[in-house]
């Protein structure tokens, strides 16, 4: 048959190696172009404020030029204090964020689940939610024993309800006719949730991750600037405190560079969660 | 044609009726249809949209309950009301929006049955899925995802996912209504030659009164809200076919005699709802 020769014969072709040079391979590879394109613009942004700083326009003259916050930052990391300031904020995270999914993927899905258990707990959520996760901090400190607990609540608390909302919503809205399918193939209620729900599921709780893992960093350094003595929100406001503008401007840049490194982490995690996806 | 013999698979519809909300709105979707398809007879279900094609096809499937009347296959009760519903092997959907699941391979989707219900060793049921693919022009996407293939190429997924199953009736809900008039030919062809190939009772539904005719030994056409059964043709073209009948005088004559009475059935349902937009 004509038409099954010519399928074929697209798929074939679609596998096929195409075969180009060293060099434009390397160019034409999307990471390398984007590497090139990234460090351009920040290079070209960096230029800009060295060369505008001294002309005083008012905002950018109070910021100390990328030279001054280079040598800054050349004292800064060799301090005991900074790459403290890193681990026990990195901690927190790991551990609000950790404990948010632990917490929220599993009420979810039961949420998602079962009816009952929806509407019971939905209103109460619907009440806590609208309450930024910053306004907990008084109630935090009194409630929890110590410091360290109550920020590492407050980062639980910016993770958790996004969580929750995305595993809900990514459960709850499962095409029916998967279910369906999987009964005549022979499923039964427990394959019903592990091959069908929960797969469907994950690329809903990935997303809800990646917002979460966000959210985190700005509850970690609200929370240690307000109720902290270390971590890297606590050591900007310090270094604002004794007037060090360049030292802000290194935590500032210290604390952007956690957070892409953790939404690559959770990107990195959700390509391995969810290979399916990884092609769209 | 040396086709086999069916193993079964014969439908009979007995004063099947359904009421959604029956206290309520009391929406008539099927009432009072009765019918049979032979065992590894080809029928095809043609009316417009809301007649109560798809309801009739879940009740089959055991995925809704009728609220009166029985469905029965080779004689044992399929459905009746109260019945718990009950899905199963022996009778294979392919849904309409296409179902496999997206997390899996191709392989993983179309073995996945079998292999489950322990009918075939993961080794077996690899080496069926592989011949069988190829029988419809798939090689080498076994370890693609669904999200990688194109329209046409997962419908026919799917058709080999229901046939691995070996089902006794093959449920179709308008299954090629997504693709392109090329693809949709090709896809046709493909569908039919697994037919030849392997003796199932098909429950295809289809607006396309043209893919009707070509698929069907029996077209059933029905009418709009109450969903009744209007006409049954019986369709005496031989098969193989291909496309080539789709000119023949006898493929004209059936298919003119389709659209003339679902097309009253078209206006009708039409006006019946400008007379309910005017009140």
């Amino acid at each position: 048959m004509t038409a099954s020769s010519s399928v074929a014969a697209t798929v074939a072709t679609r596998e096929a190696p195409v075969r180009r040079s060293r060099f434009s391979r390397w160019l034409a590879s999307w990471w390398s172009l984007n590497l090139l394109l990234g460090a351009m613009s920040i290079g070209t942004l960096g230029l800009l404020w060295e060369f505008a700083q001294p002309l005083g326009i008012p905002g950018v003259k109070e910021v100390p030029p990328p030279s001054e916050v280079v040598r800054i930052s050349a004292d800064l990391l060799g301090s005991r204090l900074y790459w403290e300031g890193w681990m026990l904020s990195v901690q927190r995270i790991t551990l609000g964020f950790l404990a948010a999914q632990i917490v929220g993927i599993p009420l979810g899905l039961m949420m998602a689940m079962h009816r009952n258990a929806f509407d019971t707990i939905f209103p109460i959520i619907e009440i806590l939610r609208p309450i930024p996760p910053v306004a907990w901090i008084p109630v935090a400190i009194i409630f929890w024993p110590t410091r360290e607990m109550s920020v590492v609540f407050i980062v639980f608390l910016g993770a958790f309800w996004i969580v929750l909302l995305n595993t809900i919503g990514g459960a709850a809205n499962v095409d029916p006719n998967y279910k369906r399918a999987a009964l005549s193939l022979g499923s039964n209620q427990r394959d019903l949730f592990w091959r069908i729900i929960f797969p469907a599921t994950v690329p809903s709780i990935i997303t809800g991750m990646a917002v979460g893992m966000g959210i985190a960093w700005e509850m970690v350094v609200a929370a240690e600037m307000i109720a902290g003595r270390t971590g890297l929100g606590y050591l900007l406001w310090q270094s604002f405190e004794i007037n060090a503008i360049a030292q802000v401007v290194v935590c500032m840049i210290s604390i952007g560079i956690a957070g892409y490194l953790s939404s690559e982490i959770i990107r990195q995690l959700g390509g391995f969660a969810a290979p399916w996806r990884r092609t769209h | 044609m040396n086709r086999g013999i069916a193993r079964g698979g014969a439908l009979s519809f007995r004063h099947a009726g359904k009421i959604y909300d029956p206290e309520g709105a009391r929406v008539v979707a099927l009432d009072d249809v009765n019918f049979e398809i032979a065992a590894g007879e080809f029928c095809v279900v043609v009316g417009p949209s809301g007649c109560g094609k798809t309801t009739l096809l879940n009740a089959i499937a055991g995925f809704d309950q009728i609220t009166s009347g029985e469905i029965r296959m080779d004689g044992a009760l399929l459905t009746s009301p109260g019945k718990p519903l009950l899905p199963g092997a022996d009778r294979m959907v392919v849904f309409q929006q296409g179902a496999l699941f997206p997390w899996k391979t191709v392989l993983w989707n179309v073995t996945c049955g079998p292999i489950q219900q322990g009918k075939l060793s993961k080794k077996e049921a690899n080496e069926q899925a592989t011949h069988l693919l190829a029988r419809v022009g798939l090689t080498s996407i076994e370890n693609q995802y669904p999200g990688e293939l194109s329209g046409g190429m997962k419908r026919r997924v799917e058709i080999v996912r229901a046939l691995m199953n070996d089902p006794k009736v093959l449920l179709l809900d308008e299954p090629f209504r997504a693709l392109d008039a090329l693809t949709k030919s090709v896809v046709q062809e493909y569908l039919l030659e697994l037919y030849d190939l392997t003796p199932k009772t098909v429950f295809f539904i289809t607006h396309d009164i043209e893919e009707a005719v070509f698929l069907a030994d029996k077209v059933v056409v029905m009418t709009t809200r109450p969903g009744r059964i209007l006409k049954i043709l019986d369709v005496g073209i031989g098969r193989p076919r291909d496309y080539r009948i789709l000119t023949s005088q006898e493929f004209m004559r059936l298919e003119g005699e389709v659209r003339e009475s679902i097309h009253d059935e078209a206006r009708k349902a039409f006006e019946a709802g400008e007379r309910e937009m005017a009140t």
